[in-house]
């Protein structure tokens, strides 16, 4: 059921249905001896190659709650990635060390290296307590150096970054960060910052902890006067070509690449991500600073083999003979489900489910901005798009398509969510071609000879719908029934599929009629509001110039009209509200607007995924939100994932 | 035949430029390039990329010089100091990446080449010498069938066999002990115990293809007047098959010499995939995906001149075997 947390700059949120109490909570500052280290590194220590754990570990390590049961060290864990620029796979499993974390429901923030904050009323200031004694993988302390360096010289650095990551910029302004003490850092946003820290504990929130400021150093001019001659040396063209090859950013390959670069997380590159690669080898970082409540350092597991399968059908095969210990990425749509339920035993796993974060399993965006006029006023017509909303049979397609796994859906927060909006969820979902063959007529799109609809300039009336079949396979048999569906009622469509660039071209020039992607926002509307509003400069498909206007303040695409632009102030208003009952409201205000407006159509509500994890493999949390801002499956603490023998 | 030689190798140069200028442009011809990839695959997982990130990764990357200029900048680089340019996705020399795959391409494609002429000649012949025998029929039957199965779907059908009914490590090209290591004497034997699935699979079409062939030069050949003549004159039915039918059969074999090569690696693409092989064609699939150009071009120029290589060898061949042909 829904349970409201209210914690310090949280949004409340609704606790993923079965997942409550399932938590692995940490809790920092307990003061602890810590003695149980890996059989290895005890070795290593009694050979001298190692200082002692009391010397590697925080004075008060972070406490790790492990999901089942204390756990024993050993193994190597299993996963796959696909093909090259998969870093993202990696990503998810080892580099979630943020300042803050999210807690498993998805629904707090809570301490990670960070082990208290403070945030000023207006929420502009955020000031964070690190834990003390930290080190990254080469033993060299973490402080507030770090931070410092890491926004201060690398981010806010604009050979580096032209502009400042979203994140970090409000009101168009970089955030400021200065240093209080070794453990204490003060951010500084010039306008209110409400959702800063939810958005500090999602991957692109890492920046902060991401450069040791004893190594990246040198790749930076301010600090090394010869790096134009290291970075020719180097065989690379410019100085930030060299910084981005070692020290990486949060979404590169690179960031995997480099072995000697030192960092926070659970396991360390051994075998770096890069060209050609076939596998990539992570192995214990000997100086991680969190523990168990029985005091033993962790990762309980020694390496992760990521194995690169080109693939998925290999994959498959893989997970299937039992040589993956835990994979969702790749193999979670739906159409697997039954293979890998039917192999449960040979393959001696369990499955996973995950409890999807987007909102919409198809958004259909019908490009309002769209440059012929008549297609512009034929999609601007609202009645033209309810008409068609109704036309489409929602259950036969759940059914066929779903495997009856979904329901009717339009578009906003999922119904487990506090912001649920029932009319913009529901509306015109109801199957009735009668009703939307009357509603086209009345629209003045009348029957021509041949059964299909006429504009009011003579034209027929005929768009294309552009899919990605590559990356979404189910939304190309979505909507060819959809194209079944509207046939019916005299509209005439073509399914477009297309390859991945072709389709972000077309968006781009604003050149398409209409485009199809999953809508995200159902357990995360504050982070991804593109459906409720033009927001998204890629993702709002359904009025792109509208969006360059709102990212680029005016300078650039095109003025969208007045319920738009309440909306986006609506927005900007939430986004720097601290207050969650009034963030709630004014939310509420924007789905009232978009509900009214019905820019986009939605088809069902979104499956969730699923995975599957050895049954070997303990600790591990059965149910797991699915999301980019909640990395699955990196927020349930892989460090804390143990094999029994 | 040295003046010969001489003038092809010539030859070869323009045919190099004029080949590696189509492949650039033909890698530039799909809407977008890199930067719009790269963004895309950013935004599947709802990252904004903004206009401005985006013009400074053009810059960076040199996509805004007009196509003439960042070929030139790009055969200029090869020419004078071998450098094929850098991967935009890996950000790494492209040199470095293509050289094993392409090694480990040609080790496949060796062994795939000497794995069907040895099935398929012996083959084709008796199924000539035995027209409308049991045996003919047997291995016509297995033409058909091995002509009729995509490989990619025998390689599935292999693996899933190897892995789900043996338990067998199927998929790539060496046990994971020696993924990483260097190459040593027990490498190669490792290479070589899991080389027989790949070469297996793309073998079975290939070589039914050439037993067909071999079949019917050789049926052309048996019945003309020289073969009785020898055969009046006393000659071993062995002999007299080796010294002129089967030289003579061998024509078509020794002139598609050139297409194996660039064959057996765009042909094995699907097999590579599935069978996650560590070979140029995985590599060459993504970096077109990509549109990352520099690492896609350096394989086609590759490619290229390895067919014309190979021509040039199969040319030289024909000459020596055979007697027909004079280069003079």
């Amino acid at each position: 059921m829904p349970n409201e947390i209210l914690s310090r700059g949280v949004t409340r949120r609704a606790v993923l249905g079965g997942m409550a109490g399932a938590a692995a909570l940490s809790i920092a500052g307990r003061a602890f001896a810590a003695d149980g280290e890996a059989p290895a590194l005890a070795q290593l220590v009694k050979d001298g190659k190692l200082p002692p754990l009391a010397e590697r570990l925080p004075k008060k390590p972070m406490v790790v709650t492990p999901f089942e049961k204390v756990g024993t060290y050993g193994g190597t864990l299993r996963r796959g990635l696909r093909g090259s620029s998969d870093h993202n796979g990696i990503l998810r499993m080892v580099g979630n060390q943020s300042l803050v974390r999210w807690n498993l429901e998805f629904t707090a923030v809570q301490p990670n290296l960070a082990e208290r904050w403070e945030v000023s009323d207006d929420a502009t200031q955020f000031t964070f307590h690190l834990i003390e004694g930290v080190r990254w993988s080469d033993g060299h302390p973490f402080t507030a150096d770090d931070v410092v360096f890491a926004i201060e010289d690398c981010v806010k650095n604009t050979e580096l970054y032209s502009a400042t990551p979203a994140q970090l910029a409000v009101a168009g302004k970089p955030v400021t960060v200065e240093k209080i003490d070794d453990y204490t850092v003060k951010f500084t946003f010039a306008a209110p910052n409400a959702l800063y820290l939810e958005n500090l504990a999602t991957p692109l929130g890492q920046h902060p902890t991401l450069f040791p400021k004893h190594y990246c150093s040198q790749f930076l001019p301010k600090y090394n006067p010869n790096i134009e001659a290291d970075a020719k040396n180097a065989g690379v063209t410019s100085w930030t070509e060299l910084f981005r090859n070692r020290c990486g950013d949060i979404e590169i390959p690179t960031r995997w690449g480099n072995v000697v670069k030192p960092t926070l997380d659970p396991w360390v590159v051994k075998e770096p991500y890069v060209g050609g690669a076939t596998r990539v080898v992570m192995t214990r970082n000997p100086y991680f600073w969190q523990v168990d409540t029985a005091g033993n350092q962790l990762p309980y597991i020694d390496e992760i083999n990521f194995g690169i399968s080109q693939d998925v059908e290999s994959l498959m095969l893989n997970v299937i003979s039992g040589k993956i210990d835990i994979q969702e990425r790749h193999i979670s749509v739906l159409a697997n489900k039954p293979t890998l339920s039917q192999n449960m035993q040979k393959g001696d796993y369990r499955l996973l489910t995950l409890v999807p974060s987007a909102s919409q399993q198809c958004q259909i965006y019908f490009n309002i901005t769209h440059k012929d006029p008549a297609m512009r006023k034929m999609f601007a017509d609202k009645s033209f798009r309810q008409a068609l909303s109704i036309g489409i049979n929602r259950q036969e397609l759940i059914d066929i398509v779903y495997f009856g796994q979904s329901e009717p859906y339009q578009a906003g927060p999922r119904p487990t969510h506090p912001w649920y909006h029932e009319k913009y969820a529901r509306q015109f979902t109801e199957y009735d071609a009668d009703k939307a063959g009357a509603m086209l007529d009345q629209a003045g799109y009348k029957k021509g000879p041949d059964g299909f609809r006429v504009r009011p300039d003579g034209q027929k009336v005929f768009f294309s719908v552009d899919v990605i079949p590559t990356l979404y396979p189910d939304l190309v048999d979505a909507l060819e029934l959809v194209k079944t569906h509207w046939s019916q009622i005299g509209i005439d469509m073509k399914v477009n599929t297309i390859e991945r660039a072709l389709y972000y071209t077309r968006g781009d020039d604003n050149a398409h009629d209409a485009q199809v992607w999953p809508g995200p926002g159902g357990l995360d509307p504050m982070l991804d509001p593109r459906d409720f509003f033009a927001f998204h400069p890629q993702g709002s498909r359904y009025a792109i110039p509208w969006t360059l206007w709102y990212t680029s303040n005016g300078a650039r695409g095109e003025e969208p009209p007045e319920s738009q632009k309440k909306r986006m102030k609506l927005f900007d208003e939430a986004r720097s509200t601290a207050d969650l009952d009034k963030r709630g409201a004014t939310m509420k205000q924007i789905f009232d607007i978009a509900a009214e407006e019905f820019e986009t159509v939605g088809l069902c509500l979104a499956v969730g995924g699923f995975g599957i994890i050895r049954n070997n493999l303990r600790n591990v949390p059965e149910k797991q939100p699915d999301s980019w801002s909640w990395p699955n499956p990196g927020p349930s603490m892989p460090q804390q994932f143990t094999f029994t023998s | 035949m040295l003046v010969f030689i001489a003038k092809r190798l010539l030859w070869m140069i323009p045919s190099l430029f004029a080949v590696s200028f189509l492949a650039f442009v033909l890698i530039q011809l799909p809407p977008g390039d890199y930067v719009t990839t790269y963004i895309a695959t950013l935004a599947a997982s709802n990252e904004i990329v903004d206009q401005n990130t985006a013009a400074q990764l053009r810059e960076r990357f040199g996509l805004d010089d007009p196509m003439l200029i960042q070929y030139f900048k790009w055969i200029w680089g090869i020419l004078s100091r071998g450098d094929f340019g850098i991967s935009f996705e890996w950000q790494q020399p492209v040199s470095d990446l293509i050289w094993e795959r392409m090694a480990l391409t040609l080790v496949l494609a060796l062994a795939t080449l000497i794995a069907t002429w040895a099935i398929a000649l012996p083959i084709g012949v008796y199924s000539a010498v035995r027209k409308y025998s049991i045996g003919d029929y047997f291995f016509t039957a297995f033409t058909f069938f091995g002509l009729a199965v995509p490989s990619f779907l025998l390689a599935l059908v292999l693996m899933y066999v190897a892995a789900v009914e043996f338990g067998q490590d199927v998929g790539g090209l060496f046990s994971p002990q020696y993924e990483n290591a260097p190459w040593s004497f027990a490498k190669m034997v490792d290479l070589f115990s899991h080389l027989w699935l790949p070469v297996i699979i793309l073998a079975v079409s290939s070589t039914a293809s050439l037993i067909r062939v071999m079949r019917a030069n050789m049926l052309d050949e048996l019945p003309k007047p020289y073969v009785t003549t020898a055969r009046a004159k006393g000659l071993s039915e062995f002999r007299l098959l080796m010294k002129y039918p089967l030289m003579i059969a061998l024509n078509p074999f020794i002139s598609t010499i050139a297409w194996l090569l660039p064959n057996l690696i765009s042909g094995s693409v699907v097999v590579a995939i599935v069978l996650n092989l560590p070979t140029a064609a995985p590599l060459l699939l993504q970096a077109l995906m990509a549109q990352d150009m520099y690492l896609a071009g350096a394989f086609v120029l590759l490619i290229c001149a390895l067919t014309l290589i190979g021509s040039l060898i199969s040319d030289i061949l024909l000459a020596l075997v055979d007697p027909r042909i004079r280069l003079e």
